[in-house]
Formats: structure tokens, sequence, C-alpha cells
């Protein structure tokens, strides 16, 4: 048990450190929004210029898409990305090394630990554009809004397995500011933040599904909107658990490398 | 005319004040409140060219605070400085180009440069003419042995390296005036004595003037005749090193070592009435104003009555004086209320 | 005679300052090359982020023919110019981003104390070779765009093509230096309002016809990046209702960099040098 309780302290003290960067936190988020804003005028115009339906999706539908994709983006964000990639480059994994815990899950733990007030804040941010841009779909019923806090969890797991996995690298690379934006941009593409994936063309959908970036963004979005069926919304919530558990493995299997290579330079 | 001339220089900082926890960040957020703090207050003062002045004080006394409005770093909130005749906020620019800074904390050579490179950059910043370029670097590297390291970045130097780097640089365009901001902080007795070296030859060779921060009393001794010490955001002393040892520093001590105890102190305390005379065993030491007895008539007092083996003087310690201004204990300001004095007449 | 001493003066002390400012640059040039993984690492991410950015206009134009009558390849074009202007921003004045930096920690403190202007020390503090990649695939795009649109692109227009684009790449520097300049008034240990500021420009990817006047207000007055790229694109694509407008952008180039600099200059003076 006290083995958890350490770990909980860490998401705690990760959860105190956002706080004490509100302001930037903040800025970061309201930052963000104009994005979203963009996003929602673009598909404004859009869906005025061809009423009815685009790609199967009507425009209520398609606000409550770009805003659950907004939501999920927000959710272990900010910290854990930035977090993550400091400690590697200052070298204070030397420390973390001599603490007798896990890397990977203390990581975790600091990388969830803001989620519940990143969640909140993106709530209340993302209502406030529904309200600005007259409402937006709800999920059909409980259990649909049920199934979708599911696969949105497991959607911050695929993201934290990328995340890790991605980080890794700074222990071979001095700067890590190319692999995050370069990463960030696919994942934005493949995982159906900025367009729906059906919006695609073939070959492109193709490439989607065979990557985990869908998992985080799309397959929640579209369970939230009730657009699969019963049993393709239990392969796609499948899908997402292989990746996310893959991930996490992939990621313990590139830290043994790292720990390697931080052996050799000396932390 | 003076070289620095400073009349009721004073900066004050807007400093936000905020109760803590997350009421107190909401509250600051809406109205903010600030408190005046007073760095710098009304200081006077003026360095002539060729000076070397030690300006010294705590931490927070306002050191730092004096030293970048000097150059310009900062805008003084009132009173009027003028630095070889320019106001140096005002004239930025034209004023780097007299002066050379060196802040022991903080590099001015580029991180991920070569040290040369770094130079290099200065020449052409400073626009100093080639054939004196040369030969300052020749001259500088050599006495200061930079070429080691001199292909090095700045960021895999060592610390008393990149001081040694750091003070070639500031002197490579002959500025007429020096800051030096804790120059030797955090080094070896070897750097530090090849750095001060360096700085006196300037003084000596170049009448360069020279204001110095520290806290290391050596720095003080080997480089600066003049001291300036600040408190609270004032000056409390101004004048010469060794007009400051004459007046407050009079007592020596000498110790002499003995062969056997001495076997009674009678004799020697009624020779010496004056002094304060402690023994420790084999040694006894003697506490003696030095304006009213000579170091010979003590011993001509003690000689007589012990073997002596040996003898020592000791100086008091410039930092033993300093300290006792901050504490308080001394006061070394002139005008400052004695007590027993009639206070507001 | 006193005014021609006068000039060559001016003449004199701007060379020096670009002289400076390419030497610094160089020098920073040569210390970010040395980590040769990285340099290829962040032109290549540059490249992947325009590339995604590309698809997504791209596969949104499969599905509709225009944008309130803004055709696929103009939007490219606005959508080059944000990159192209990006590109220059960090290849050759990614100094402005230290500066937030540089002020919290005090590092600034050194360059007040050389013969040397401030703006030009911080403007070439940094290099990001990122801008290297949005350079080369702006200027790709915007080739492809403009051999795919029917405008005939004369000598004349061509070169207004390059006064426009260098235009749009100044009021960008000019942004980031002001919002920048904020470091001066809000401290933090990293760029949040510049970083803030810069999230406008998203809104400068599409026609600004698609917004409402709130917003229009915004990127056209306060914080010009409607004059990076839609101005522009409206001026070199003949567009009857903005294309005079895209005129000015020479004139708001100007005027941005005159605020900018002004700004940092009202920011200096209350410089305080704390150092964390």
């Amino acid at each position: 048990m006290s083995g958890l309780r350490k770990y909980s302290a860490i998401a705690r003290t990760s959860l105190e450190i956002t706080f004490l960067y509100r302001t930037s936190f903040a800025l970061n988020m309201i930052g963000s929004i104009f994005y979203v804003f963009a996003m929602f005028y673009l598909w404004q115009t859009i869906f005025l210029g061809s009423p009815g339906a685009l790609g199967g999706f009507t425009w209520p539908e398609m606000k409550a898409y770009l805003l659950v994709a907004f939501l999920l983006n927000a959710l272990m964000t900010w910290f854990a990305e930035w977090n993550m990639s400091v400690d590697l480059r200052e070298g204070r994994v030397a420390t973390d090394l001599a603490r007798p815990m896990d890397f990977q899950a203390s990581r975790f733990a600091s990388a969830v630990g803001p989620v519940p007030f990143e969640f909140c804040s993106a709530v209340a941010v993302g209502a406030v554009v529904a309200l600005m841009f007259g409402g937006i779909a709800l999920p059909a019923d409980g259990a649909h809004a049920a199934v979708f806090l599911v696969s949105a969890a497991m959607a911050t797991l695929i993201k934290f397995g990328l995340v890790y996995c991605v980080s890794m690298t700074a222990f071979w690379t001095t700067g890590t500011d190319g692999i995050t934006v370069g990463r960030a941009a696919v994942q934005n593409l493949f995982s159906g933040a900025l367009i729906p994936l059906i919006f695609f063309p073939d070959w492109l959908r193709a490439v989607a599904a065979v990557l985990p970036f869908q998992g985080m963004v799309s397959t929640p979005a579209l369970i939230y909107l009730g657009k699969m069926d019963t049993p393709t919304t239990a392969l796609m919530l499948g899908v997402q658990a292989l990746w996310a558990v893959g991930l996490i493995l992939l990621g313990r299997l590139a830290w043994r490398g790292a720990q390697r290579a931080v052996t050799i330079n000396g932390g | 005319m003076p070289l620095i001339e400073a009349r009721g220089l004073t900066k004050k900082f807007r400093q936000a004040v905020k109760e803590p926890g997350l009421v107190g960040s909401l509250k600051h957020f809406f109205s903010r409140q600030y408190r005046d703090k007073i760095a710098v207050d009304h200081i006077d003062f003026s360095v002539e060219a060729g000076e070397s002045v030690a300006y010294l004080g705590p931490n927070g006394a306002g050191k730092s605070t004096t030293i970048k409005m000097l150059t310009g770093i900062l805008v003084p909130t009132s009173g009027s400085l003028v630095v070889d005749g320019l106001v140096p906020h005002e004239k930025r620019q034209q004023n780097a180009r007299k002066i050379g800074v060196v802040f022991g904390q903080r590099t001015q050579l580029w991180w991920d440069i070569p040290v040369i490179e770094s130079f290099n950059l200065a020449r052409d910043m400073y626009e100093i003419p080639a054939a004196r370029y040369r030969d300052n670097l020749a001259q500088f590297t050599e006495i200061l042995g930079l070429a080691e390291f001199m292909n090095l970045p700045a960021a895999k130097i060592s610390l008393g390296q990149r001081m040694r780097a750091d003070l070639c640089m500031a002197l490579l365009h002959d500025p007429r005036i020096l800051y030096l901001d804790e120059p030797t902080i955090g080094l070896d007795i070897a750097v530090k004595d090849s750095i001060r070296g360096f700085i006196r030859s300037r003084i000596e060779e170049r009448g360069t003037t020279v204001i110095l921060t520290t806290h290391d009393l050596g720095d003080i001794e080997d480089i600066c005749k003049r001291i300036v010490i600040i408190d609270n955001g004032k000056i409390i002393h101004d004048g010469d090193l060794a007009k400051l040892k004459d007046t407050y520093a009079r007592d020596r001590v000498i110790h002499f070592q003995l062969a056997r105890p001495p076997e009674s102190m009678g004799p020697i305390g009624a020779g010496l009435p004056a002094c304060e005379i402690t023994t420790d065993g084999l040694r006894l030491s003697v506490r003696f104003d030095r304006f009213k007895l000579a170091a010979g008539e003590i011993a001509a007092a003690v000689m007589p009555h012990v073997e002596v083996v040996d003898f020592r003087i000791d100086e008091p310690e410039v930092e033993d004086l300093i300290r006792k201004v901050y504490l308080g204990q001394l006061s070394l300001s002139p005008d400052a209320p004695q007590t027993g004095v009639l206070a507001g007449a | 005679m006193a005014a021609n001493v006068a000039i060559a003066g001016r003449l004199r002390s701007v060379r020096r300052l670009v002289f400076l400012y390419l030497r610094c640059l160089g020098q920073q040039m040569k210390a970010i090359l040395a980590y040769e993984a990285d340099f290829v690492v962040l032109l290549f991410s540059a490249v992947i982020v325009q590339f995604t950015g590309f698809l997504f206009i791209w596969t949104i134009f499969q599905r509709i023919p225009n944008i309130n009558g803004w055709t696929f390849w103009q939007v490219v074009m606005m959508y080059a110019l944000i990159f192209v202007t990006e590109g220059v921003g960090s290849l050759f004045f990614e100094g402005t981003w230290r500066l937030t930096n540089l002020v919290y920690t005090g590092q600034f403190d050194q360059m007040l104390v050389r013969p040397v202007s401030p703006i030009v020390q911080v403007l070439a503090s940094a290099v990001g070779f990122n801008g290297l990649g949005n350079l080369v695939t702006g200027f790709v795009l915007i080739g492809i765009s403009i051999t795919n649109v029917p405008v005939a692109w004369t000598p004349g227009r061509l070169l207004m093509l390059a006064i426009l684009i260098a235009s749009a790449a100044t009021i960008r520097v000019a942004i980031n230096l002001a919002s920048a300049a904020s470091a001066f008034w809000v401290s933090s240990p990293w760029s949040m309002v510049p970083m803030f500021v810069h999230q406008l420009s998203e809104f400068a990817k599409y026609p600004i016809t698609i917004y409402s006047f709130a917003v229009q207000a915004l990127i056209v007055v306060a914080v010009p990046f409607a004059f990076v790229s839609f101005f522009p694109t409206a001026y070199l694509f003949n567009n009857e209702a903005w294309s005079a407008i895209g005129l000015l952008t020479p004139l708001v180039a100007v005027y941005s960099l005159l605020v900018a600099v002004w700004i940092f200059n009202a920011g200096l003076r209350r410089y305080e040098s704390t150092g964390h």
C-alpha cells in the first residue's frame, strides 16, 4: 500500500505545481482556444456554404466533435510533456534513478496528477465556446456518455505511452523541441483532431487506421456522437487498449536501453 | 572634475505585496498592492580618474543596484549621475564603450561559442583597432594564461577559466573604468592571485579606474586604496583604506612564544599599564594601541622577565573591521550622533 | 555639407548594426550546427508540421469548392505566408523568444553594457533551424500556388510579391518583438505572453471574412496578423473587395516595427534587473 502512496504523492505534487503556474496554464489554455475558435468559424462557413451533412456530420455534430477533440487534447498536456523532457534534459533523472520507484510509474503519476484540473478547465472553456456558437450535440444517453469516458481514459493512456516513448529520445538528442513539435503535428492529423478521419481520402484513412493516433481523439469522439454501432465500438475500444498496453511496454523497453545510455554518459 | 559624480542618487523598486494562498493570488490579481523598497537612498560620492575603490556592504545593501546604475543598466529613480561626462542610462551605448564590466555571477562570454570567438565579437562590437586588439589579446592571454582553453566554448570551461576570460574580454577595448562585481567569488587562491595581480597592473600601468564590490577582503587589500561602505542604501563610510585602519584599527597584538611558562605576570603588567595581557600556556599576548606604544617598547618591557623563543605581530584584519561596521559596533559616519552628544542641537 | 555628413554617419551606423547582427547570428548558427542531430530533427519536424497543415486544407477542399469564395490555392497562399514569415522569424530572429528568459534571469544585463543596440543583440541571440524547414516548404507552396491561380505574373507583380513577403515577415517579427517586450512588465521564466499572442496567428491561416467582427478587428487592428497573410493574398490574387488594402501592407510593416521598438524601449526604462 505504501507503494501507492508514494505515487499519489507525486501526482499531488504535480497538481500543486500546475496551480503554482496557473497563469501560464490559463494563458496556454486560452491560447489554444484561438485555434478552436478559428476551427469553429472555418467549419461554420463551410457548413453555411453546403447545407446539410458533410461527410456524414451535421453542424451541431461537428461542433461537438471539435470540442471533444479540444478536451482530449487538453488532457495530460501541459505539465506532463514539458516536465518530462525538462527532467531528462537537466539530468534530474540521475536522482530519480536512485529513488526506489518505477520510473515510468512515477512519470505517469506526475502526468496524471493535473488531469482532473485540466478536464474541468477544458470543460468550462468548451462550454463557453459551445454557448457562443449556439450549443452542441450531447451524447444520446448515459450509456454512451459512460463508454465515452472509458474511451477518453484509454485515449489518455495512449497519449501517456506515446509521450513517454518520445521523451526517451531526450537521452540521445540534446533538444527535444523538434521531436515534440513533429510528434504533435503527426498526432493532430492522424488522431482526427484537425478533421474527422472520415473526410480523408481512402489511402490516408488506411494509414490512419494502422497508427495508434486514432485512439487518441477519433474513437472517443465518435463514441460520444454515437456514430459507431455496438460491435464497432467494442472493437475500437479493444484497439485502443492494445495500443495503450503496447506503447507502455515499448516505453519500458526504451527506458531499459536509455538507462544503459545514462550509465555510459554518466547521467 | 571627477570621473564619476553621483548626487542624491536614488533607486526605488516597486515590490508587489501578495498574501499567500489562492485567495491572496486572486486578490492580487484584481487589486495589486505595492510597497516601495528603497535600494539606494540619496547617495553622494565622486571618484577621480585612476582611483581604485572598494564598494562594500552586506547583501542587499544596495551595492549591485549602484553598480547597475553606474553601468547604465538601471535607470535611477532620482538624483544625478554623471560618468565621464555622460549620463549612463541616457547614453548607454556611448557609456558602454568606455567601461569594462565583470559580474562574477554571470559571464559576458557567449555561452555556446569558443572563447576566442567571443573576443573577436567584442573586437567588432567595440570597434577595437586591429593592432591594439592584437597587442592586448597577446598580452592578456600571456598574463592570464588563456591559451589552453581559448578554443573551448564558455559552457565547457571551469569557473576560474571563465573569470579570467571574462576579465580579458572586459579590458580588450582599454576601458577607462572597470566595474568588478564579486570578481573572485568561488575561485581558488592561485586564480584569485592572478586576477588581482592583473587588475593591479592595469591600475598602475594604464591608470584604469576600478570600482570593486566584493566579500573577499583580500581583493580589497590587494587592489583598492579607498573604501566606500553602503548599508541600507546609505553610504556609511567613505575614505582611505589606510586611514580607516589608522583610525579604527589602532590595536595590534604581539604574541610571544616562551621557553617556559612565566613565573609571575606582575612585573610585566606593571611595565605595560595601558595594555591587555593574556597568557595561554607558553604563549603571552599583549594587545596595545600602536599610536601610544611601539612594538619595540613592548618587547623591551617583556624580554627582561621571560625567555622569548619567537614572536609575531598581528595586524587587525580588514575583515574584522568591516564586520564591526556592519554589526554597528563601530560607527564610521563622521556625523553619526554620538552617545552623550546633545541630539537636536 | 553637414546634412551629407549626417547621412553618411547614419548609413555607417546602420551598416555597422547589420554587420554586428550577422556576426552574432553567424556564431549562433555555428554553435547550433555542432548538434547535428538536433538540426536535422528541427528541420524535419517543421516540414512535417507544414505538410500536415497542407493535408488538412487539401482534405477540406476535397469536399467543397471554396470557402467564402476563396479557392484552394488562395487559401494555400495564406497558409504559406504564415509559415514563410514564421520561418523568417525563427531562422533569423529567434532571439525574440529568448527575451523573456533573459529578463527573468537577469542575463539581459550583459546586453546593456555593450555598445550595440540591445534590440539588435536580442534579435541575434538565437537561431531556430526549424525556420529553415518552414521557409523552404512555405516557398514551395507559394510557388505552386501562384502557378495554379489564373493571374498573369508580370515582373511587376512578382516584385510586389517579394515586397509583400518582406513586409509580412517584418510585421511578424515586429509582433514577436512587441510581445516579447512584455517581459519587462510580466515576470515569467518562459514566454507565456509571446506564446499567447503567437496563437492568434491561427486566425490568419484562413480568409478573415469567415470571422465575426470582433475577431476581424483583433487581427486587423490590434495585432495585425491579417496583414501577414490575408491582405497580401487578396492583393496578389486581385480580390475585388480587399486587394486595395493589401497595398497598405508595407506601411503597416513600418508602423508595426516602430510601435514594437517603442514598446521595447518603454519596457527597457522599467527594466529592474532582478535576476533569478
